[in-house]
């Protein structure tokens, strides 16, 4: 790692996003090694990942100059005008960029904090970006770091245990609409990893049955058999959805799934009862207008967050304390990348005496032929303790200099020692 | 002696008229077992005592108004059987039971036929009259209180406004619709019983006060209101307009006293 490269972390989340943009830059897994390739291909690009899930698509890049613009990248890649993208993007840079990204593995940064999933989002990011070449030292060392971070903040506190996950909002919502879970039946309509747990959720509650859709029937067919419910063929989907009290979306679809005019066919199937979808797939299923209609209710993902900011107090204490972690971390990488950053000067400043000590060896070899080992033995420690002595205060300074960010300074001292050995000056 | 058999008839019909009610509201198979023989009992004794009003008159065929009211009212019960049989629904009957009930009431009872042997037992038969006609309509006012609370929950919900405490949206819903399947039968027995003393102290003229009008009025409503709840799960913002027209019509209904020669029961 070099002094010169810089992490930039850019992107929008469900912070300063809408939903209606993030599903606008949502890039599907199918996608994702040819975006990073994408990014990586920009001139001042030296590394990069893409982090793509519903509630945030952020860039991870290791930059050199000339400094890439990476707005006109997602411009120039998503059609979407930058004016446009503007307001809502945002850019963290060096130990700011460190700190987001382990805020957002440890599930800090999340739309319900301490939900487990986005630590597997972001390792499957890397995985990606890794296979495709776009993640080597500077970065790989940058995410290694954060897994563990994320890993100690989930063992060190109870963040996750107190976790309001979007299954038990979805409990809680349900219960506002239908107020006993018991005998409310529950249609899963994408298989996802979210919808299961959401599921589970909504069974441990009273949820009667559960009913699975999805494009590939065999693995309908393997959730629905988890729960002991029933498969739904894909195609039937619109004729049995009416018998489902909650829909619980989640599919990898660009265009809505349910529109207006199932709902209101739903409705009249079902005499007018109430229908909960709850939609977690960006881009979302569930058409918004489906919630203009009496009797049907329709959370996508930012409505979520809603209901579980209204949580918030009660994991402060934990968020604090992961909090807390994170910032000492931060301090350990930056301490760390730092004392690399020094390390090729340290390494020159070591070569040079080495050299100067061993030409002044090698210059006295015929004096000191008459010697025995053990007397060679201690020239050889002496010089070596005298070489470390006149060593340590240029050492020192680096250190000095690379604790205050002085990369100049650092520089300056490791060109004093670059150049010819003593030989070659005599010369 | 028809005067007794009409007035057994119009015993099992008021009985019938009440046992329909939570058979067909509440789908209680117990209630129909005792409101199907009920009818069938009334008809029975209708018809026999029509068959001796039409002989004492030596004619075949009614003429006179009781005996008209009284082929009609057997008429509607077979109407009523024969869609029972066919169907095996009594649906019609929560309509049909009260009126054939009324239809009997006229010809059985009246100034000339006392039903009540004591003033004091009639005026407490005023009071049940009092109380269920009140707690019938205590029961509109709940439903559609129930129904405008249900009405703000989905409001906030589709705002995702989540904060504060309204009970969910499916007990205001089953508040609203209990409220009125308790009122309704209480208005039909509310009903029944003060047509019955009507009848008794002014005769068949008691049909065109218009309080009484307005309250049977207020009954076609009540069962309209429940009829579209259970076949069409009204609810949301049309059950609390229909609500609400049903609650304004109770209090038109409360100020038709002004105008009411019926209930003027204080008077001396």
């Amino acid at each position: 790692m070099t002094g010169t490269a810089n992490i930039v972390l850019f992107g929008v989340n469900h912070k300063t996003a809408p939903v209606e943009l993030r599903e606008r830059l949502a890039i599907p897994s199918s996608r994702l090694a040819e975006a990073t390739l994408s990014l990586v291909g920009r001139p001042g690009v030296r590394e990069g990942m893409i982090l793509s899930t519903c509630n945030r698509v952020e860039m991870l890049t290791c930059q050199e100059a000339p400094e890439p613009d990476l707005l006109h990248f997602v411009h120039e890649y998503f059609s979407i005008d930058a004016a446009t993208l503007r307001p809502h993007v945002y850019e963290y840079r060096e130990r700011e960029a460190v700190r987001h990204l382990f805020r957002v593995a440890a599930s800090l940064d999340s739309m319900v904090v301490g939900e487990p999933q986005i630590l597997g989002q972001v390792k499957e990011s890397y995985s990606v970006a890794r296979d495709v070449g776009a993640v080597q030292g500077n970065l790989d060392s940058l995410l290694q770091r954060a897994f563990s971070v994320a890993k100690r903040v989930r063992r060190e506190t109870q963040i996750g245990s107190s976790s309001v996950s979007i299954a038990s909002v979805a409990v809680e919502l349900a219960g506002r609409i239908f107020g006993s879970l018991e005998g409310t039946r529950v249609l899963l309509v994408g298989a996802g990893k979210m919808s299961e747990v959401a599921a589970r959720h909504l069974i441990a509650h009273g949820a009667h049955s559960i009913m699975v859709a999805n494009r590939t029937r065999e693995r309908a067919a393997a959730l629905a058999a988890d729960f002991d419910g029933e498969t739904v063929d894909f195609d039937s989907l619109y004729d049995v959805a009416d018998r489902a009290d909650i829909v619980i979306t989640s599919t990898g679809s660009e265009h809505p799934i349910f529109r207006r005019e199932h709902g209101q066919t739903f409705l009249h199937r079902r005499r007018n009862r109430p229908m909960f979808f709850i939609d977690i797939a960006v881009p979302r299923d569930v058409d918004p207008e489906m919630n203009r209609l009496e009797g049907i209710f329709v959370y996508n993902i930012d409505d979520l967050q809603s209901v579980a900011t209204s949580h918030h107090a009660d994991r402060a204490r934990e968020a604090e304390q992961a909090e807390g972690i994170i910032s000492r971390e931060v301090e350990r990488f930056d301490a760390r990348r730092g004392a690399i950053d020094v390390a090729p000067a340290m390494q020159r400043l070591q070569q040079r005496y080495e050299q100067a000590r061993e030409a002044e060896l090698r210059r006295m070899a015929s004096r000191l032929k008459d010697m025995t080992p053990q007397q060679r033995e201690a020239v050889d420690t002496l010089t070596r303790g005298l070489v470390n002595k006149l060593m340590h205060p240029p050492m020192q300074a680096i250190n000095a200099a690379a604790r205050e960010g002085d990369a100049e300074t650092i520089e300056r001292i490791g060109k004093m020692f670059d150049g010819t050995t003593g030989e070659d000056e005599r010369r | 002696m028809y005067h007794f058999w009409l007035r057994i008839a119009l015993l099992l019909y008021g009985l019938a008229s009440l046992a329909v009610l939570p058979a067909v509201l509440y789908d209680r198979s117990e209630w129909r077992r005792i409101a199907v023989p009920a009818a069938a009992g009334g008809a029975l004794f209708q018809f026999v005592a029509l068959a001796e009003m039409l002989h004492a008159a030596h004619r075949w065929l009614p003429s006179a108004a009781h005996e008209v009211q009284c082929s009609i009212a057997l008429l509607l019960a077979a109407v009523l059987f024969i869609h029972y049989a066919r169907l095996r629904s009594l649906s019609p009957g929560v309509l049909l039971l009260p009126f054939i009930f009324l239809l009997t009431l006229l010809p059985a009872v009246g100034p000339d036929h006392r039903l009540f042997p004591t003033p004091t037992v009639r005026s407490g038969w005023v009071v049940v009259h009092i109380i269920l006609l009140l707690t019938a309509y205590g029961a509109l006012i709940v439903s559609m209180c129930a129904s405008m609370l249900s009405l703000w929950q989905e409001h906030r919900l589709k705002k995702k406004a989540l904060s504060g405490r309204l009970p969910p949206l499916a007990t205001l819903d089953r508040v609203s619709y209990r409220a009125l399947l308790i009122g309704f039968p209480c208005m039909t027995a509310g009903l029944l019983v003060g047509s019955v003393l009507a009848q008794e102290s002014f005769g068949a003229g008691y049909f065109l006060d218009p309080k009484v009008l307005l309250s049977f009025a207020l009954w076609g409503l009540y069962v309209a209101l429940l009829f579209l709840r259970r076949t069409t799960g009204l609810r949301g913002r049309r059950a609390v307009y229909l609500s609400a027209f049903v609650v304004m019509v109770v209090l038109t209904v409360w100020m038709a006293n002004q105008f009411s020669a019926v209930h003027r029961f204080a008077a001396p």
